[in-house]
C-alpha cells in the first residue's frame, strides 16, 4: 500500500496517515483517527470512499476531523461509499457519514451507498431521515446598545403595569371587602383565625428575639456616642422614639413580609399550580373571598399587635443593655421614657401597622394568583412577592415620614 | 466506557439486567422479597403490577436511585453495588431514562436539555454537539423548532418525546421508560409505541418499560414481567394469558384487556400497526 507516515501526537496519539500513489498517479489517501478509518480515492472511472472502524459517540469527535481531513474527488463523479468493513455504528456515526454523503451530494457528486449491514441500514435510514429536517434559520443579531435600550423600555413599561394590575386588585378585594361587610356571614371566620395563629402567634419568638436584639445594638450604639456628652441618660430618648415610631414597625413589617407574604405566595400558587383555584371557581366561589380576604384581614388584625409587641420587646432589649453598660436601672429607664415618649409616638408608630399589613397581604396573594402552570413559577413568584413587599413597605414608611412632618406630628 | 464488554444478541447472550434475590423493605412494609429478573439483549420488557407492588421502586433500584434491603443488581454484567464513581458514571452513560413526566431541566430549551449528556460525557466540539443533538431530536418526532423551547411552551405529548431524545443523546444500550404513554391522547399515545418500536429497532436498543397501557403490552413488548406476590413473573403474552394467578387473569381477561387483545388481532400484530402509522 505504499508510504505510511505514522507522527506521533500528545494529544491524539492514535492519528496515521496514509498516502498511495495509485496507478492513476492521482493522490489516494487513507485517514484514520482512534479506530475510525477512511479510504479515499479514484477508483475505475469514478471514486471511492471506504469507511471502516468504530464510527461510535467516544471517537466521533476525531472521526469529524478525519472526514474534514479527507481528500476529496475533483469533479463530478461517481462515489461509492464502501461501508462493509464499519464494525461499530451508532447515531453519531450515522450522522457523520450521512453529512459526508450529503455534501457530496451537494458539490455534484452521484453518491451510492454500499456494504451496509440490515440493522446499520435501519439506524442509518433513521439518521438520514431525521437530517432532512431543515435547520432553523439563524436569529438575526441585535446591537448590544439597542438591545439594552428594547429591555429597560420592556422592565419599565411592564413594572408600570405591575403597579396598575396591583391597583386593580386592591380595588377587587375592597369591593369584595364591601361585599362582606353587607352580608358577614360570608366571612370564613375559622380561615381568618387560622391565619392569625399562622402569622401572628407563630411569629412571636423570632420577632421577639430580633426585636430585643435591635434594641441591644441601638442602646449600645447611642450609649457609645451620648457618653462623650455626659447625656447617658438620653439613650433613653434615643431607644424611645426610633423604636417606637420607626424600628419596631418597620422591623415587624420586613420579618412578616419575608415570612408570611411569601407564605401566602406559595400556598395561592401551589393551589393554581393543583388547579384548585380554578375549581373554586367552577363551583361558583370567589376565588378572592376564599382565599385573599381572609389572609389579608387577619394580616392586618395581627401586624398591629406583632409591632406593639416588637416595640416592647425593642424598648426591652435596650433597657437590659442601658442597664448593663450605663448602670441605668430599669426604674430610671422607665421614668426617663415617661417624659420622652407620649402615647401619639406610640400610636405614629402603630398607625402604618394595617396599610402595611394590607400592601404585604396584597402583594402575596396577588403574586400567588399570577402563578402559571409550573411549580417554577412557584418559586419566582414567591420570591418576587418578597421584594415587592419589603419595597413597597418601606416606599409607603416613607410617604408616611413625609405625611407626618406636614402634619407636625 | 471501553472496558464494558460489547453486547451480543441472541438467545444465548448474557442479560443486559440481572436481578438476583432482591429484597425491599419499607419499614414492616415488605414490597419485593426475592425477586429474580433477566432482561435480555435487543428485548423490548414491559413491566405491569398494581398499585404498590413495587413497579417504580423496582426501576429506581436498577437505576441506582434506592439501594435494595437485599439482593444483587447487575447492568450490563456490573455489579452496580461494587462499581466505584467513575465505573458508574460510565455505566450510566450506557442507559438512558424517560421519567414519567418528562423530568426536563425547565431552565434549559430543549435542545440544550439534549445536550447536556453530550457535552458532559464526550469531548465532542460544540458544533458537533448541536448538530447531533438536532438529530435526536428529530429522530424523537419533534419539529425543528421545538429545539428553541422551554419545556413549559411544550405539550404533554411533546415533552415525552424531548424527554426521549434527551434519554437517547448517548445512544444507550439499554432504555427506562417509566408510563411512556401515561397522559397521552389514544392516537398520540399509538405514535410513541411506534416511534418507541422505531427506535429500538434502528438503534438495537433493549427496552425496559413501566406501563399500564396495555395497548403498548400487546403491540410493542417482546416480553411482558408482571409483579404479584411481591415477586416478578415473565413471560410473553400468550404465556400470561394461560396464567391461573388470579392477578394477571384479571389483568388481561378483564374489559380492558380483552379489548387491548382485539385491537390487536384486528391489525394482525404489531409489524401491520407498524406499517400503517408509517404508511
Amino acid at each position: 500500500m505504499g508510504l505510511t507516515i505514522r507522527p506521533c501526537s500528545a494529544t491524539f496519539p492514535a492519528v496515521l496517515v496514509g498516502v498511495r500513489l495509485s496507478a492513476a498517479g492521482r493522490v489516494a489517501g487513507i485517514v484514520a483517527k482512534e479506530g475510525a478509518r477512511i479510504e479515499s480515492g479514484p477508483d475505475g472511472n469514478g471514486w471511492r470512499i471506504g469507511v471502516a472502524g468504530r464510527w461510535t459517540l467516544d471517537v466521533a469527535g476525531p472521526a469529524g476531523e478525519a472526514l474534514d481531513g479527507m481528500p476529496q474527488p475533483a469533479e463530478e463523479t461517481a462515489v461509492r461509499l464502501d461501508l462493509t468493513d464499519v464494525d461499530a455504528l451508532d447515531t453519531v456515526g450515522a450522522y457523520l457519514i450521512n453529512r459526508l454523503a450529503e455534501g457530496l451530494r451537494a458539490g455534484g457528486h452521484t453518491v451510492e451507498t454500499i456494504g451496509l449491514r440490515p440493522e446499520q441500514a435501519a439506524l442509518f435510514a433513521a439518521v438520514h431521515d431525521a437530517c432532512k429536517v431543515p435547520p432553523r434559520p439563524i436569529e438575526r443579531e441585535h446591537h448590544p446598545v439597542i438591545d439594552m435600550v428594547v429591555r429597560t423600555g420592556e422592565t419599565t413599561v411592564t413594572a408600570g403595569k405591575e403597579l396598575l394590575n396591583l391597583v386593580g386588585f386592591l380595588g377587587l378585594v375592597t369591593v369584595t371587602f364591601a361585599r362582606l361587610v353587607v352580608r358577614p356571614s360570608r366571612l370564613r371566620l375559622t380561615s381568618v383565625l387560622f391565619h392569625i395563629e399562622q402569622t401572628g402567634l407563630n411569629a412571636l419568638p423570632i420577632l421577639g428575639l430580633l426585636s430585643f436584639l435591635i434594641g441591644v445594638v441601638l442602646a449600645f450604639q447611642g450609649a457609645d456616642q451620648l457618653k462623650r456628652f455626659g447625656a447617658e441618660l438620653f439613650v433613653v430618648n434615643l431607644l424611645g422614639i426610633s423604636v417606637l415610631r420607626e424600628i419596631g414597625i418597620l422591623m415587624t413589617a420586613i420579618i412578616v413580609a419575608g415570612r408570611s407574604g411569601s407564605a401566602f405566595t406559595a400556598q395561592i400558587g401551589t393551589m393554581k399550580v393543583n388547579q384548585e383555584v380554578d375549581a373554586i371557581g367552577t363551583m361558583g366561589l370567589d376565588p378572592v373571598e376564599l382565599l385573599v380576604v381572609p389572609r389579608a384581614l387577619a394580616l392586618m388584625i395581627t401586624l398591629p399587635l406583632l409591632a406593639f409587641y416588637a416595640d416592647i420587646m425593642g424598648l426591652f432589649g435596650g433597657a437590659v443593655m442601658a442597664y448593663a453598660t450605663l448602670d441605668i436601672t430599669f426604674g430610671q429607664f422607665i421614668r426617663q421614657l415617661h417624659t420622652a415618649v407620649g402615647i401619639n409616638t406610640v400610636l405614629t408608630g402603630l398607625v402604618k401597622a394595617p396599610v402595611f399589613a394590607l400592601v404585604i397581604a396584597m402583594v402575596g396573594c396577588y403574586e400567588g394568583l399570577k402563578v402559571s402552570g409550573s411549580a417554577e413559577s412557584v418559586g419566582i413568584m414567591t420570591t418576587r412577592a418578597v421584594v415587592e413587599g419589603i419595597f413597597l413597605v418601606i416606599v409607603i414608611d416613607a410617604v408616611f415620614s413625609i405625611l407626618f412632618s406636614m402634619l407636625g406630628v | 466506557m471501553a472496558d464494558l464488554p460489547e453486547l451480543r444478541r441472541g438467545a444465548e447472550a448474557p442479560p443486559v439486567i440481572r436481578v438476583r434475590g432482591l429484597v425491599t423493605r419499607f419499614g414492616p412494609q415488605v414490597v419485593h422479597d426475592g425477586l429474580d429478573l433477566d432482561v435480555r439483549p435487543g428485548e423490548v420488557l414491559g413491566v405491569v403490577g398494581g398499585s404498590g407492588t413495587g413497579k417504580s421502586v423496582l426501576l429506581k433500584e436498577i437505576l441506582g436511585l434506592m439501594e435494595p434491603a437485599a439482593g444483587r443488581i447487575e447492568l450490563l454484567g456490573h455489579d452496580t453495588a461494587a462499581l466505584g464513581r467513575s465505573e458508574r458514571t460510565a455505566l450510566q452513560a450506557r442507559t438512558g431514562v424517560l421519567f414519567q413526566n418528562g423530568a426536563l431541566f425547565s431552565s434549559m430549551t430543549v435542545a440544550e436539555n439534549v445536550m447536556l449528556p453530550l457535552k458532559e460525557h464526550t469531548a465532542l466540539p460544540p458544533s458537533l454537539i448541536a448538530e447531533v443533538a438536532r438529530v435526536k431530536i428529530a429522530m424523537a418526532g419533534l419539529p425543528p423548532d421545538a429545539g428553541t423551547k422551554h419545556p413549559a411552551q411544550l405539550s404533554g405529548g411533546m415533552i415525552k418525546r424531548a424527554g426521549l431524545a434527551r434519554a437517547l443523546a448517548l445512544d444507550p444500550d439499554i432504555l427506562f421508560l417509566d408510563e411512556p404513554t401515561a397522559g397521552l391522547d389514544p392516537i398520540g399515545a399509538a405514535a410513541f409505541d411506534t416511534l418507541i418500536q422505531g427506535l429500538q429497532r434502528s438503534l438495537g436498543l433493549t427496552v425496559f418499560m413501566v406501563t399500564h397501557d396495555l395497548d403498548s403490552l400487546t403491540s410493542i413488548c417482546d416480553r411482558i414481567a408482571v409483579l404479584v406476590d411481591r415477586k416478578i413473573r415473565v413471560g410473553t403474552l400468550a404465556q400470561h394469558l394461560a396464567d391461573p394467578h388470579p392477578w394477571i387473569h384479571d389483568y388481561f381477561h378483564g374489559p380492558r384487556g380483552r379489548a387491548a387483545l382485539d385491537a390487536r388481532e384486528r391489525t394482525a400484530g404489531p409489524d401491520a400497526a407498524l406499517r400503517k402509522a408509517k404508511g
